[in-house]
């Protein structure tokens, strides 16, 4: 009998179980870098740019795999980042991710860094971008360290994204 | 999300996409100025305020975090600090997910480490073989045989002891007395 190969819905693989949470500050200074050298039409792009490229092999996933691989994938990711709280959704038409509780923002914040205040709108440059190469929608609300991501079959009839519905992040 | 477990694969994209930007100095500037002093701000302040009990204190905890298979060793002698990275845990998984949009992920570590023992009054002795492996020595800038490039701790888990540290197959960056990827010998 063929032994059960075991799939990851992540593309990139590590050999510890969750990744350390220094290196957020490291995303946020990034994040802060390009903003102040660039402005943040081309941090957009910067984001927008890496989902279609670095996640490639994550969005071919989602395009054949759909909604299901979608929530797989989120799951797995989740899983991987340390003291995250989380629930994941899934129905017919859409994935739901209710962000409890963001790791990034609340690893910042316990070291007492300045997060920027753009910080939560990366998940929606990056998720859309990204749900887009999968023929998908993506939509985010609330932020500052709860929120709410939604991956909808893009054809759905939907409202654009608001960016007043991000919330600035506050130190 | 971006998150902190593929870390290293977005890292290394990055500095592509900097460099894409078409600035002369714009990554050398991400690694001095975002990494350096925002990013790894503990590390500098540490370093810079205790020295060589700094660079223990910083490493000791980083290096454990990042590389629980302790895939390296940390020494000191007087004044002096050394690493000796046997499997880096962060090229390390560049290569296992066969990733690189830029040609020498290595150099990011001596573009913030190297202004930071600049401003210590420290400079940098260091070899890196593009495959995971390297070693270190900190000391401070008036040591003289650190100054000609002779390395003064006696590692014992020396990276150039390695089978694998020299096979011809991609090439060692050396750095002597060093402050930046600008010094780099290669």
């Amino acid at each position: 009998m063929e032994a059960a190969k075991i799939q990851s819905a992540l593309p990139y693989r590590d050999t510890k179980a969750q990744g350390a949470a220094d290196f957020y500050f490291a995303i946020n200074a990034t994040f802060r870098f390009i903003i102040e050298k660039f402005g943040i039409d081309s941090w957009k792009q910067y984001l927008e740019t890496m989902g279609r490229s670095y996640f490639e092999p994550v969005n071919r996933g989602w395009k054949s795999g759909g909604l299901e691989a979608v929530a797989a994938y989120w799951k797995e990711f989740f899983a991987a980042e340390p003291n995250v709280v989380v629930d994941i959704c899934r129905d017919e038409n859409e994935v739901v991710l209710n962000v409890v509780s963001c790791p990034a923002l609340n690893h910042l914040r316990a070291h007492g860094r300045t997060p920027v205040k753009q910080y939560c709108q990366h998940c929606y440059y990056l998720g859309q971008a990204r749900a887009q190469e999968a023929d998908m929608e993506m939509r985010l609300t609330g932020g500052n360290g709860v929120c709410q991501h939604r991956y909808i079959a893009k054809t759905r009839g939907l409202a654009p994204q608001s960016m007043d519905a991000i919330k600035k992040v506050t130190p | 999300m971006l998150g902190s477990y593929d870390f290293c694969g977005h890292y290394e994209w990055t500095f592509a996409w900097l460099k894409s930007q078409g600035q002369p100095g714009l990554l050398e500037a991400y690694w001095e100025d975002a990494i350096g002093r925002d990013s790894q701000a503990h590390a500098r302040d540490a370093i810079v305020q205790h020295g060589l009990e700094g660079m223990k204190a910083y490493w000791g905890h980083t290096m454990n975090e990042e590389s629980p298979d302790q895939g390296y060793t940390i020494s000191s002698e007087g004044n002096r600090f050394r690493m000796d990275i046997h499997d880096c845990p962060s090229k390390g998984f560049l290569l296992r997910n066969n990733l690189e949009q830029f040609p020498d992920y290595c150099d990011h570590c001596i573009g913030w480490i190297g202004p930071v023992m600049r401003e210590a009054g420290y400079a940098v002795n260091h070899e890196h073989n593009h495959r995971g492996q390297c070693w270190w020595e900190m000391f401070p800038e008036n040591d003289g045989h650190a100054k000609a490039g002779t390395e003064t701790i006696g590692a014992r888990y020396d990276s150039k002891r390695l089978a694998q540290w020299d096979t011809g197959e991609t090439p060692i960056d050396r750095f002597v007395h060093a402050h930046g990827v600008q010094d780099k010998k290669h």
